[in-house]
């Protein structure tokens, strides 16, 4: 079972100026799994996300995604990848259907109509279809950003913080979410801050610390109870290493 | 040891450069004639109409540099894109400087929106806000692709914006034409040749040092970050 | 398990059309640039009547004046639909998820171009009988002529509008900067326009200016070429 990776990345480095946001990352990603990326602010895991997604350059290293090079075959790329962020992407002044339809379009997915009506009813928005999206709350407009990221069926979902600003009930909800795509056997990166969810979300988790990797490992392996004292000891230790670099 | 080399060719360069303005400015205000009709205040086109040029030349330096810079990427292209750009500006200024003071004795008025006048006019709002973005944008990488963009888009406008301001107007004193006899004496001519001579090695001098200072000044602000972050880390 | 294969993103007129049908949906919905647009224009309008009363019109001549007032309000108003369309984009970062999208970026520019032409179409449509109405001149009989005119300029200003509002939009105190580029930058699409506007009111042949015309269409092109290839660097990260 030794299927190619769907994400390569080997030597990944972001440089802003003198600033290394990543360096040296080397990931990778079986198709269908499942990662959970954790670390501090400023640790690198928006950039890394963006680069994955293509959305950034990297200043250094190779990345392959489905065994192409997203910088030559940046379309066929992006096609197959859909991503949320804090930030939902939507359009206010457009009803939930009618955002859906558009990024549909612009992502020429297959039956845009009974998809987009699949989707608002399995993420219990189909009663709001009609609506406005400025009317809906955060919960909501999160679930129809997810929505909006899976319409053209991507292979690879990366879900930036979807965590934040959400009450524990549409967090909840947003969980159940998210398990089910795993159940479609998709691909998953999600970053977060929450490090119960994310374990419960992933097949395997890394932490990102000061633009490198600091330890990762098996999800199921982990010890729900101590996890959060390893994973301060992981980002201590990874303190230690940078500043004696 | 190539710094010092360096500096002493800068230094060189700088000598050079003060002598030959010394000897133009001889030329300008003993050597070359009165001119008949304006009288001594003509003297001023053998700084107007030079500086003039380097202002035009010094935007076709930044479009190339522009190019450059979308192409590769690397922080030299950048640092000449920004130097030409100021250049350009400055140039313009002493042009639209040096114009009113030779169109109040010449035409009577301080300004005209005559073909040229106005052509550096915009060219310099142009030039100003290519320089506005660099200082606007978030990071320098950003500062940087946007100012090439517009330096671009800037400088392929400037011919456009001649002739139709030119079509437009036309009251400058046209002293250089196609079939015109020679309206200049041979000492004129000759003063005008060397000034714009001197322009152009003065111009070309200032670059390079603003290009290296530029360069200087993002190494200097790179350290300062490196610095920064790992007293975030410490 | 084979796929069919299909298209990975719509061409580049789909793709325009789609991005143009989402802007002018979203106005046609809210109507806040074209409210703002024909507020501010007729401010302006009246201001300039302030400025220029009827004598004095007269005595100058209906074509000497009216472009210029007619094109400077044309301008500052079509500011406003540009801005708006880049800070729409910016409040939920949609420009984000456009830039994500498989979509040529040069089919983006095209497609808020087209929707910002659109709308200042829109506005000149009303604001042309005004200002017949305001500086009594007759319309209908130069209507063909001006329509031309009209057209192959709000053009031109609408690609470098929409262009320096993507930059103005992404640079932290922009607003100032869309008006800095866009002026200056359109200047000879201006006097073009004003040029142009002036010989048809005065009832020339359209032929009387065709200089002007060729200019105006080769601006509308290169500034088109240009703005679709530079586009990406202007959006991307």
């Amino acid at each position: 079972m030794n299927a190619r990776p769907i994400i390569e990345a080997k030597g990944l480095t972001k440089r802003y100026g003198a600033l290394v946001a990543l360096d040296g990352v080397d990931l990778e990603v079986q198709p269908g799994e499942s990662l959970a990326i954790f670390g501090p602010n400023g640790a690198g895991k928006t950039t890394m996300t963006r680069i994955l997604a293509s959305s950034l350059k990297a200043s250094a290293g190779t990345l392959r995604i489905a065994g192409r090079d997203p910088r030559v075959h940046d379309r066929e790329t992006r096609a197959m990848i859909g991503l949320i962020s804090h930030q939902t992407f939507l359009y206010d002044d457009l009803t939930a259907r009618e955002n859906l339809l558009f990024f549909a379009r612009l992502y020429a997915a297959h039956d845009a109509e009974a998809r987009a009506d699949t989707l608002l009813r399995s993420l219990g928005l189909i009663d709001r279809a009609e609506d406005l999206v400025r009317t809906f709350s955060r919960g909501m407009q999160q679930r129809l950003s997810l929505a909006r990221s899976l319409i053209h069926e991507p292979q690879i979902v990366f879900l930036d913080e979807p965590f934040t600003g959400l009450d524990p009930h549409a967090a909840t909800v947003l969980q159940c979410t998210l398990e089910r795509l795993r159940g479609e056997r998709r691909t998953l990166l999600v970053t977060t801050h929450d490090l119960g969810r994310g374990l419960d979300l992933s097949d395997r988790w890394v932490i990102l610390s000061k633009g490198r990797l600091a330890a990762q490992g098996l999800s199921r392996e982990a010890d729900r109870a101590t996890f959060e004292s390893s994973y301060f000891a992981h980002l201590a230790a990874s303190r230690r290493v940078g500043a004696t670099a | 040891m190539a710094k010092r080399s360096s500096h002493a060719a800068t230094a060189l360069l700088l000598a050079i450069v003060g002598v030959l303005m010394l000897g133009a400015n001889f030329m300008v205000f003993v050597y070359a004639p009165d001119e008949k009709v304006m009288g001594a205040v003509q003297r001023i086109f053998y700084f107007h109409v030079p500086a003039a040029i380097v202002a035009f030349t010094s935007t076709f330096v930044m479009l190339g540099a522009s190019i450059g810079y979308l192409w590769t990427r690397s922080r030299i292209w950048d640092c000449l894109a920004r130097a030409a750009t100021e250049l350009a500006l400055l140039f313009c200024l002493l042009v639209l400087i040096t114009g009113p003071i030779w169109a109040k004795p010449a035409w009577g008025v301080w300004w005209t929106w005559e073909a040229r006048l106005t052509t550096t006019l915009l060219l310099g709002l142009l030039l100003a806000a290519c320089v506005m973005v660099r200082s606007y944008a978030d990071s320098a990488e950003q500062g940087a692709r946007l100012a090439s963009v517009l330096g671009i888009v800037a400088a392929l406008d400037v011919p456009i914006i001649y002739k139709a301001v030119d079509w437009w107007r036309g009251q400058h004193p046209v002293v250089f034409g196609p079939g015109k006899k020679d309206p200049l004496a041979p000492e004129m001519r000759a003063t005008f040749l060397f000034c714009l001579l001197v322009f152009l090695l003065l111009y070309t001098l200032l670059l390079v040092l603003r290009t290296r200072i530029a360069c200087h000044e993002e190494r200097a602000r790179d350290a300062a970050e490196t610095v920064a972050a790992r007293g975030e880390a410490g | 398990m084979s796929r069919p294969a299909r298209p990975v993103s719509p061409g580049f007129l789909r793709s325009s059309w789609i991005v143009a049908s989402k802007d002018l949906r979203l106005e046609g919905r809210t109507l806040d640039a074209i409210s703002a647009m024909a507020v501010f224009s007729l401010i302006v309008l009246t201001v300039f009547n302030f400025a220029f009363d009827l004598t004095t019109v007269r005595s100058v001549g209906v074509s000497k004046l009216v472009p210029g007032v007619l094109w400077t309000t044309f301008a500052f108003a079509a500011i406003i639909a540009f801005a708006r369309s880049f800070q729409t984009e910016k409040f939920r970062d949609s420009l984000s998820a456009l830039v994500l999208s498989p979509v040529d970026r040069g089919a983006l520019f095209a497609g808020k171009a087209l929707a910002n032409f659109v709308l200042v179409l829109v506005l000149q449509a009303a604001l042309l009988p005004l200002s017949a109405i305001f500086f009594d001149y007759d319309l209908l009989a130069v209507a063909a002529p001006l329509l031309f005119v009209v057209v192959l300029h709000t053009l031109g200003i609408a690609e470098l509008g929409t262009f320096f509002a993507a930059v103005a939009v992404r640079v932290g105190r922009g607003e100032a900067l869309l008006a800095t580029l866009l002026f200056p930058v359109s200047s000879p699409l201006v006097i073009s326009a004003v040029k142009c506007t002036s010989a048809v009111l005065e009832g020339k042949p359209l032929a009387s200016v065709q200089q002007w015309l060729l200019v105006a269409a080769g601006f509308d092109v290169l500034y088109f070429l240009v703005a679709l290839v530079t586009f990406e660097y202007v959006v991307e990260d």
